[in-house]
């Protein structure tokens, strides 16, 4: 908290007095310290701590402390592994699809053209879908029977006969990341949209001025005044990338076979499906510390960069 | 449950119903102290079922109430996580009294001590006599037995019979070998491009039961009689049936490659649609696939047995039971337990001196039965006559069905591990060997931690 003009406080480095602004301040962001507190701190704080007990749902009468058993059982298991690369794999192909695809759209909803307040609503829409009705819809798009996706590509004659496109393993993985892009690139593109508003009109002026042409203005103003937008996008997306879980339970229930079988899903399957509140914990805890430190390590690399 | 002794009127299902409207008219319009429940001081009957055949529960248990002046908390929850929904309600203590069962879920849940054996209640065992022995057997666990029968079912092998007749076959196939050639016929006619259904999407139960089905009628076991892995055997059935499939696929060209992303239920409604000749589809969904309101192939689906592979090959098939279940914790209450002890005899047992429940589950559903008395029920020979153009193969079927011989505590553990191992196998992203194998080790290690 930085102190305004006229603190009362005595300032010093150790021993010294709180003052009445400070003691404000903390009041202040107390009511939302210990709602986080409650609602972030507690959970992760508990998984941690039942992931220290071979807790099993079934076996209700006994729960032995095991250490960190848990965790090298599950670094033994290749299901585990399976899942890491799944998601990693899911999470770049995520955020980077959405990143890109939301810088072209606020390039294009920069420019003045007529309809443009239309097109922004429109592309508003996927982002106000239900993640729910979202899985649905592409699951039934991309249905080998019925599916409308089928139907688009043999009317245009790109295909001869029906695919099959969330049974086939090498496909699946990146439909569902697709169908994740479709639904966040519109928050992406608005905060991309937002940051390329606050970019001063003086820049592009110099740049110009300096014989700078449309793709070299892009390259030295643009992107670099869209950084805190990105630093934003990247952050956002890769936490919500690698805690995806909607859109597997609803497209493929992890399948077929270990295809879609993410973090996520791997504790879904072990908390609630074998019940194994144990390992679960463990996998639940293990997705939040790779969340917090790769979240971590981008603010500071784009705050570094900056 | 004894009837009025002034009423030797037999009475008929439409008495029950009356009788239901009745109590339900009182208890919405009476005050509430006025209710048969506060009327007898006895606490509630807490009763929970999967979504299904929700209108014919509630106006049964409607009847129990008029008949009994007991109350009953009726709620039902999602049938794909119904074990789990079971599971947090038993570890938390919640009220549950009575509660459908699978089968496969018996050994975890009498080792947790969830459920209470049924023994000591004759009005419930003394229903045994008229059920047939793989239904009894399939309630008993370390020699108890936990209740009373709800429905049971097996999967069927079912086929289109207007495309067979298309297709210039006049029977349909006895064998694996059989379907194949059948299937490339349809084909080569063009009559549907991928004439074998089969639904293998991961799923909470119908996957281990598809090719359990199949692996019985290859003459396969999972494992032995010490409960010791034999899935792995190269040469045995459950080889041969994932062989089968991945063949189906890849080479014959006769089962979608989409198989593995196909539910049970978008299986069903393909084969409503009439994109299939042949299906391993649970028998009671006969009814819908031949109501015309329901299915585009009505009055053409009909039953045959489970076709056999290989030199060991049986027309078996995998059967289930799903049961009425007594908590522990309403045993432990005397009174409770009466209580919940009329509530399953009603439903599971007889209901005013007839199986009025189960009758009215095969007729309005097509949900089976394990009771014999309604082999010679009219109405019911009527429904087979209509849904399934006679009983005979169906009766013949269900004394082949078998129960899935993995039922044990770590049943749903295993499961989910060699779900995915044998579709990676089915996938050709591994071998049946491979997969095989992997669940045999699965097995024998979650075996091993009991």
């Amino acid at each position: 908290m930085p102190h305004a003009k006229g603190v009362s406080a005595v300032t010093g480095t150790r021993g010294r007095r709180i003052g009445h602004d400070e003691r404000v301040a903390y009041l202040l962001m107390a009511p939302v310290l210990i709602v986080l507190a409650i609602v972030a701190v507690f959970p992760i704080a508990h998984a941690f701590y039942t992931s220290l007990f071979d807790v099993v749902l079934t076996r209700p009468r006994t729960a032995p402390f095991v250490g960190i058993s848990n965790y090298l059982a599950l670094f033994d298991d290749p299901r585990f592994w399976v899942a890491v690369r799944r998601t990693t794999v899911y999470t770049i192909v995520s955020v980077i699809g959405t990143a890109t695809l939301a810088l072209v759209f606020a390039l294009l909803l920069n420019e003045v053209f007529p309809g443009r307040r239309v097109l922004s609503i429109v592309l508003l829409l996927p982002w106000a879908t239900p993640s729910i009705v979202n899985g649905l819809m592409w699951k039934w798009i991309y249905d080998p029977s019925f599916g409308s996706l089928n139907a688009l590509l043999v009317q245009l004659g790109l295909i001869d006969q029906y695919q099959v496109w969330l049974a086939d393993p090498d496909k699946t993985l990146y439909l569902v990341a697709q169908a994740a892009i479709w639904k966040q690139t519109p928050l992406a593109a608005i905060l991309l949209l937002v940051t390329l508003k606050s970019i001063p009109d003086d820049l592009y002026r110099a740049a110009r001025v300096d014989g700078a042409n449309l793709l070299q203005r892009f390259l030295h103003v643009t992107l670099p005044g869209l950084r805190p937008g990105f630093m934003l996008v990247f952050v956002y997306e890769t936490m919500i990338s690698i805690r995806h879980f909607d859109l597997f339970a609803i497209m493929t229930q992890g399948g077929p076979g270990d295809a879609t079988s993410t973090i996520s899903w791997l504790t879904y399957t072990e908390t609630f499906s074998s019940l194994r509140f144990g390992t679960g914990a463990a996998l639940a805890f293990l997705l939040s510390m790779a969340t917090f430190t790769l979240s971590y390590l981008m603010i500071r690399s784009f705050g570094r960069s900056r | 449950m004894n009837r009025p002794a002034s009423d030797d009127r037999p009475v008929s299902r439409r008495d029950v119903l009356k009788a239901s409207a009745s109590a339900a008219l009182a208890t919405s319009v009476g005050p509430a102290w006025m209710s048969p429940a506060d009327a007898q001081g006895r606490p509630p009957i807490n009763f929970m079922t999967w979504s299904a055949a929700v209108d014919q529960v509630k106006s049964h248990i409607s009847a129990f109430e008029a008949q009994s002046k007991l109350k009953v908390n009726y709620e039902n929850a999602p049938g794909a996580q119904f074990r789990q929904t079971l599971v947090t309600k038993f570890v938390s203590g919640s009220p549950l009294d009575v509660m459908w069962v699978s089968d496969a879920w018996l050994p975890e849940f009498a080792e947790a001590k969830w459920l209470a054996p049924v023994d000591r209640y004759t009005e419930l065992t003394r229903y045994n006599a008229d059920l047939e022995k793989y239904c009894v057997d399939s309630m008993v666990y370390k020699g108890n037995q936990y209740g009373n029968v709800y429905y049971t079912d097996f999967m069927a092998f079912l086929y289109n019979e207007d495309m067979l007749k298309r297709a210039g076959i006049a029977a349909p196939p006895t064998t694996w070998e059989e379907v194949v050639e059948q299937s490339i016929r349809l084909k080569e006619r063009k009559i549907c491009e991928f004439p074998m259904l089969l639904s293998l999407q991961a799923d909470v139960t119908w996957f281990i039961e598809f090719v359990s089905a199949m692996a019985f009628s290859f003459g396969g076991r999972f494992v032995d009689d010490a409960g010791k892995s034999v899935m792995q055997d190269p040469k045995g059935g459950v080889a041969a049936a994932l062989r089968w499939i991945h063949e189906a696929i890849h080479t014959h060209k006769i089962v979608s490659p989409a198989a593995t992303n196909t539910q049970e239920i978008a299986g069903l409604k393909a084969f409503g649609a009439g994109q299939h000749a042949f299906g391993i589809i649970p028998r009671y969904r006969i009814r819908p696939l031949n109501s015309p309101s329901e299915s585009q192939v009505a009055g053409k689906v009909r039953i045959a047995l489970m076709p056999k592979g290989g030199p060991n090959g049986q027309h078996a098939t995998c059967g289930w039971v799903r049961f009425y279940g007594l908590s522990a914790s309403a045993q432990r209450d005397a009174a409770k337990a009466a209580d919940c002890v009329k509530l399953i005899e009603w439903f599971g047992g007889k209901a005013l001196d007839a199986y009025r429940f189960q009758k009215m589950l095969i007729l309005d559903l097509g949900l089976p039965y394990c009771t014999r008395p309604l082999d010679d029920d009219p109405d019911i020979a009527r429904f087979y006559d209509t849904f399934a153009g006679g009983s005979t193969v169906v009766k013949r079927q269900a004394s082949m069905a078998r129960k899935k011989d993995v039922v044990a505590t770590w049943f749903g553990e295993w499961n989910d591990a060699n779900t995915q191992a044998w579709q990676k196998a089915i996938l050709n992203q591994s071998t049946v060997a491979a997969a095989l194998a992997e669940s045999g080790r699965t097995w024998d290690r979650l075996r091993a931690a009991g």
